[in-house]
C-alpha cells in the first residue's frame, strides 16, 4: 500500500462516513415529513433541515473531498466563499424580500389566461391534478393598482 | 563568496559565473492540477450560491409559496439523493484503489460510480417527464421556473461529471494511473464530490423546505 493510501485509511473510514451520510439523509427526510405533518414552527423545521444539510455537506467536503488533510493553499481558495455569499444576500435581500408594500403585486403573482385576473396566491395558480388556475376555477385576486407590463 | 559556496549541498553546482543555483520549486506547495480544480470549484460555489440565493430571496418576497411536498415527488428524490451519495462513496473507493496502484479496482469502482451517476440522471429525467405531462413547465409560475433552473443546472453538472468519469475510466483502462501518478482520478473525484455536495443542499432547500 502506498503512503497516501495508508495515510487515508488510517485517518478516515469511507464506509463510516457513507453510513453517517445515509443515516443523516434518512433523519433529514424524516424531519421534513414529520415537521410538515405535525406543523412544526418555521424556525424549528428549517433549523433542523439546515443542520442536517450542512452536517452532510461538511462530511463530504472534509472527508470525501479530503479538505481536512489539505494545506493552507487549498483551504484559502474555499474559505472566502461564505463571506462572498453573505455579500450577495446582503445586497439583494433588502431590495426584494418583505417589501410587499412597495410592490403592486407580490413576486410570484401570475395572470390567469382564462379570466385575465392577477392571481397573487401562487398556491392557487397551479394544481398537480388539473394544471393552471384556468381549470381549477380559482377566485380572482384582490390586487390593487395598475398592472405592470 | 568561496565560504558561502562551500556551505551549499554537494549536488548543487555553481556555474562558471559563480552565482549559486538552487534546485527548488518556487510554486505553491500543491499540484497545479489540484490548485486549478479547487479554484474552479470555488467559482462553482459562487455560481450555485447565486442560483440558490435568488431562490431564497424570491421565495421570501412571495405572499405564499406552494408546499414542495404537494408538488414534487419527495420520496423518489430522497432515493435519488441516496443514489448520488452512494456514487460519491464509490468514487472514494476508486481513489483508494488508485493510490494502491490497483488498476482493476479503479476500473470496478469507477464503473460503479458511473452507473450511480447515470441512474441519478435517469431518475431526474423521469421526474421531469412526469411533471411536464402534468403541465408543470417553467413558464407556469415562479416555483416551477426556479425549480427547473436549479435542478436543471445541477443535472447538467452531473452529466458533465459522468462524461468526465467515463474518460477517466478509459485512461485507467490504458494503464495511465499508478500508485504514484493518479492525479486524474483525484481531480475527477473532487468534481464528483462537489456535485454531490451541491445536491445535498439543493434537495433540502427545494424539496424539504
Amino acid at each position: 500500500m502506498s503512503h497516501d493510501a495508508e495515510h487515508d485509511s488510517k485517518h478516515f473510514s469511507a464506509e463510516k462516513i457513507f453510513g453517517g451520510l445515509f443515516l443523516f439523509t434518512m433523519l433529514e427526510v424524516g424531519w421534513g415529513l414529520v415537521g410538515k405533518h405535525f406543523a412544526f414552527n418555521r424556525p424549528m423545521l428549517w433549523g433542523g433541515l439546515l443542520f442536517f444539510a450542512f452536517l452532510k455537506g461538511w462530511l463530504i467536503a472534509v472527508y470525501f473531498m479530503h479538505l481536512k488533510f489539505e494545506g493552507w493553499v487549498v483551504k484559502s481558495l474555499i474559505l472566502p466563499t461564505p463571506f462572498l455569499i453573505m455579500v450577495i444576500f446582503g445586497y439583494v435581500m433588502p431590495d426584494v424580500a418583505d417589501k410587499e408594500t412597495r410592490l403592486v403585486h407580490p413576486v410570484g403573482s401570475e395572470v390567469d389566461p382564462a379570466t385575465g385576473q392577477v392571481v397573487e396566491d401562487m398556491a392557487k395558480g397551479w394544481h398537480p391534478d388539473h394544471g393552471s388556475a384556468a381549470h381549477s376555477g380559482a377566485a380572482p385576486a384582490a390586487g390593487t393598482g395598475k398592472h405592470g407590463e | 563568496m568561496s565560504e558561502a559556496l562551500a556551505t551549499l549541498e554537494p549536488e548543487v553546482e555553481a556555474p562558471a559565473h559563480h552565482h549559486p543555483v538552487y534546485d527548488y520549486d518556487s510554486g505553491p506547495p500543491v499540484e497545479r492540477g489540484k490548485f486549478a480544480i479547487w479554484l474552479f470549484l470555488a467559482t462553482e460555489v459562487m455560481f450555485f450560491s447565486g442560483l440558490i440565493g435568488a431562490y431564497i430571496v424570491l421565495r421570501s418576497a412571495t405572499k405564499s409559496w406552494p408546499d414542495p411536498q404537494e408538488r414534487l415527488a419527495v420520496n423518489i428524490t430522497a432515493f435519488n439523493t441516496f443514489v448520488l451519495i452512494t456514487s460519491s462513496w464509490l468514487m472514494v473507493k476508486a481513489l483508494f484503489a488508485a493510490k494502491r496502484g490497483d488498476r482493476g479496482g479503479i476500473l470496478r469502482w469507477l464503473a460503479a460510480t458511473i452507473v450511480g451517476g447515470s441512474c441519478f440522471v435517469g431518475i431526474q429525467v423521469y421526474e421531469y417527464i412526469q411533471l411536464v405531462k402534468e403541465g408543470a413547465i417553467p413558464r407556469v409560475d415562479i416555483f416551477w421556473s426556479t425549480f427547473y433552473v436549479m435542478t436543471g443546472f445541477h443535472g447538467f453538472h452531473v452529466v458533465v461529471g459522468v462524461i468526465w468519469l467515463i474518460c477517466v475510466w478509459f485512461c485507467a483502462l490504458n494503464g495511465r494511473y499508478t500508485a504514484k501518478n493518479h492525479l486524474g482520478v483525484e481531480l475527477a473525484g473532487l468534481y464528483w464530490h462537489f456535485v454531490d455536495l451541491v445536491w445535498v443542499l439543493l434537495f433540502t432547500i427545494v424539496y424539504l423546505f
